[in-house]
């Protein structure tokens, strides 16, 4: 396909804008992908003054710049962060629509379709922002309108869909953290949150204090992890098995409460939630071990209650069953789930 | 731009740790000031020994070094206006200790000041210069500034809580300051010395912290003025009335009505506002402390006056003080909120005629000028809002913060508080320190003799800030 020249066009309105934020750096620590790399070149500061350098001359596009441009979850914690208003994502939109389609034009963090796509158009449905479509034999991502929430590559029955930067969001990240945390003693429950409705920050947590690092004798033995996958309707359900496979107590999956999801991706995994319900019934493992909460943006205390509510209940049913047999039923399980037709 | 030896840096601090792609170089080369100037390269070091073998090879080779902590910095301390290697230290992120039979902790430079109040407060204590940006501000970058927030009228500077410090000097050399006891009458004091050095004296690689208890009841209160100057004459005989509050702020009435137009708060539409508080481990001396200030409010015509323990309506209470900073940029379209004479300290009762000098300055030279600030400790901060894209501006900017020194330093105030120098305030600074200038870069010389770290800043910066570097904002000839 002819790629077209570069040229500034959706961005020139941000001039001024541009102007308001005074870099004081506070989009920081909410950015996944900052909290990722902990680079600052990844932050969302550092792609508005890139944006600046584009705007005044001082820069030349490039595919390196589009690539940082493109990684982005949308989550929109920068701005609900930023101490000046300044509408960071909406810029970043329009800085994609000016590297769509050039020669710079790259993926990003955005969903592609690789191969073994079946054409089924189940993502074409799905996708909760209509950036998904059908064209010339190929289903084909809108680089613009997507907002690498996650619904297809979960959704997709031949797992064709994928990312070219996950940045922590992926299963394999996401089991390491799993099979990492049940390790330690006195580890009990896994929870699967959501970025937008509560993305634990520094400030507020008591859980997370991965961005510094305090030895593990100065820790106190946490019981409860929580692990972020951007949307719920990410989280596929051998993720939500994985845990059990490592003798957790229990799994606490977190999403938006109806209707405030901005990708429809509560109503997934809640359905998720309800189907696996009977697998672990087969599995003996009593199925109150796996719960789910719904929780509003922002309400770190009401997430904090649910949290203790269910560690408390896990307590209560005690220790699950372990041993080689229990995980090899979950094994045999897990690579069901992961082989079926979700 | 000097052609760097990458393929040696890479072999120093490792593959990943280094970035020289011009899109990088360009984000690391601005900071929260209005300054803006290009490294040659990046390098995140994860340890000491890359610490000190990086500074071997930048000091054999004559390379600048910028070290960077969060890049928060308001007075372009970390804009490398030389050139040469930025060092982010933001890969040093450790907590390496945490000491509460000896009330120390050590860290690495680039921990976040938030994340070790998270990590201390199991143990009942905090961490207490925290400025405003303790959510993204590091350890290091605090030191490098002497920073200090709201409550540093009760619970002081960095520099009053910083025990001891690890440094690497130009050439590799590692050297270890101050000590881990409480006092220390051991000769200079040289880690006390390195705070507020930005990053012109060595890089620090360990600081020993010391911590102070989580004060158990917390009450803040307020009063409104119809008069600025009862406002000031309230501070100042709060600051006398034999008491210590852990915070006292001051808003005027430019920052009202910011937060009034801008996020509909209904804030009384008074002079000035004064917000007033006090901590400790016993609710009767709180009480007592807070009561001390509502009197010396009242005495100078304070109205409204409130005050609460409870968590949510002291929130309610701060919100108009917290809804400053987007207010001032949301103020208009076409003005922007830039960091200029923005920290200056001056004596309590000279708040009132500070604020009304501020004032009269920003009408003089058509800019808007807000002041604010931690008057306990005598910081009066101020927001310059002005059309970055006119040079006129930048002109009369000039004028204004040139006016503003020149008062402040006529009723011995300083020119920072806790900001720092950089280049932004070197002319003023420079002013100020005249007599000591030289021994200041006999000291640098001593730490420092080929001059390679963070040259060009406090007493070396040009005494023009406007044409010092390129600024950050797209300036119409």
């Amino acid at each position: 396909m002819k790629k077209r020249k570069f040229e500034l066009n959706h961005l020139l309105k941000w001039r001024n804008t541009l102007d308001k934020c005074i870099r004081c750096g506070y989009c920081y620590e909410h950015c996944p992908v900052f909290k990722y790399t902990r680079w600052e070149t990844e932050a969302p500061r550092a792609k508005l003054t890139m944006i600046y350098g584009l705007l005044s001359g001082k820069l030349e596009p490039s595919k390196y710049m589009a690539d940082k441009i493109f990684s982005c979850f949308n989550c929109q914690q920068c701005v609900a962060a930023c101490s000046s208003g300044v509408p960071l994502t909406e810029i970043f939109t329009d800085a994609r629509a000016d590297f769509a389609g050039t020669e710079f034009d790259t993926t990003g963090t955005t969903s592609i379709t690789g191969y073994g796509c079946a054409n089924c158009l189940t993502c074409v449905r799905a996708c909760p922002h209509d950036a998904r479509y059908f064209k010339d034999g190929h289903i084909v991502t809108d680089s613009i309108l997507c907002q690498s929430c996650g619904i297809c590559m979960d959704l997709c029955p031949n797992q064709s869909v994928s990312a070219t930067h996950k940045y922590g969001t992926d299963r394999i990240y996401l089991n390491r953290q799993i099979t990492d945390f049940l390790q330690r003693k006195n580890s009990k429950v896994i929870v699967f949150g959501c970025n937008w409705s509560f993305y634990p920050d520094l400030q507020s947590s008591s859980y997370d204090l991965e961005a510094s690092y305090v030895p593990i004798y100065e820790q106190p033995d946490p019981e409860y992890k929580i692990l972020i996958n951007m949307c719920g309707g990410r989280l596929t359900k051998p993720l939500i098995l994985d845990p059990f496979l490592e003798n957790a107590w229990g799994v606490l999956v977190a999403c938006c409460p109806d209707g405030e999801c901005e990708h429809e991706g509560n109503v997934k995994v809640t359905a998720h939630v309800k189907g696996m319900k009977p697998v672990l019934d087969a599995l003996d493992i009593d199925s109150e071990r796996l719960g789910l909460v719904q929780i509003s943006h922002g309400d770190k205390s009401g997430f904090q209650k649910a949290i203790d509510a269910f560690v408390e209940r896990v307590k209560v049913l005690g220790s699950p069953v372990s041993g080689q047999s229990m995980n090899q039923n979950i094994r045999s399980a897990r690579n069901e789930q992961t082989r079926s037709v979700r | 731009m000097k052609n760097m030896d990458i393929p040696r840096l890479k072999q120093i601090v490792g593959e990943n740790n280094v970035k020289d792609d011009p899109a990088d170089l360009f984000i690391y080369g601005s900071d929260a000031s209005v300054h803006r100037a290009m490294p040659w390269v990046i390098v995140r070091p994860e340890k000491t020994s890359q610490v000190q073998g990086l500074m071997k090879f930048a000091d054999e080779e004559r390379i600048p070094v910028i070290t960077r902590g969060s890049g928060s910095g308001m007075c372009g301390q970390t804009v490398p206006s030389h050139g040469g290697i930025t060092l982010d230290m933001k890969g040093m992120n450790r907590i390496l200790e945490i000491n509460p039979p000896d009330v120390y902790c050590r860290v690495q430079p680039g921990v976040v000041d938030d994340d070790l109040n998270h990590a201390l407060k199991p143990h009942g204590v905090f961490y207490p210069p925290t400025p405003a940006s303790s959510r993204t501000a590091t350890i290091g970058g605090e030191i490098g500034n002497n920073a200090s927030g709201v409550r540093s009228v009760k619970y002081g500077a960095t520099r009053d809580s910083v025990l001891g410090l690890k440094i690497v000097l130009p050439g590799g050399k590692l050297m270890s300051f101050g000590t881990r006891t409480r006092v220390e009458a051991t000769g200079y004091q040289l880690h006390k010395l390195i705070v507020g050095s930005e990053g012109t004296l060595g890089v620090v690689v360990e600081a020993t912290l010391k911590f102070v208890p989580i004060p158990k009841f917390r009450c803040l209160g307020l009063a409104n003025f119809d008069r600025l100057e009862d406002a000031g004459h309230a501070v100042a005989d709060i600051m006398a009335g034999g008491i210590t509050p852990s915070m006292l702020e001051l808003v005027d009435n430019v920052a009202i009505k910011a937060v009034n137009k801008t996020m509909n708060l209904g804030l009384p539409d008074v002079d000035a506002v004064l917000l007033y508080e006090s901590d400790g481990m016993v609710k009767e001396a709180v009480d007592y402390e807070i009561n001390v200030m509502k009197q010396m409010c009242a005495k100078h015509n304070g109205t409204g006056l409130q005050s609460s323990y409870d968590a949510k309506e002291r929130a309610k209470i701060f919100m108009g003080r917290k809804k400053l900073f987007p207010a001032l940029s949301k103020f208009s379209e076409l003005h922007a909120s830039t960091s200029l004479a923005d920290d200056m300290a001056v004596p309590y009762s000279k708040m009132a005629e500070t604020a009304r000098k501020i004032h009269d300055v920003a009408k003089r030279h058509n800019i808007i000028m807000t002041a604010y600030g931690h008057c306990g400790s005598g910081c009066m901060h101020t927001k310059i809002l002005m059309e970055t894209s006119k040079q006129s501006q930048w002109n009369s900017a000039r004028k204004a913060v040139d006016e503003i020194y020149e008062y402040v330093r006529s009723i011995n105030g300083t020119t920072s508080a806790e900001h720092g120098i950089g280049i932004s305030k070197a002319s003023a600074f420079k002013a100020e320190k005249a007599d000591s200038l030289e021994l200041m870069r006999s000291i640098k010389r001593a730490f420092d003799p080929n001059n390679i770290l963070n040259p060009g800043k406090m007493m070396d910066a040009p005494d023009d800030w406007v044409t010092a570097t390129d600024l950050r904002y797209m300036v119409d000839a």
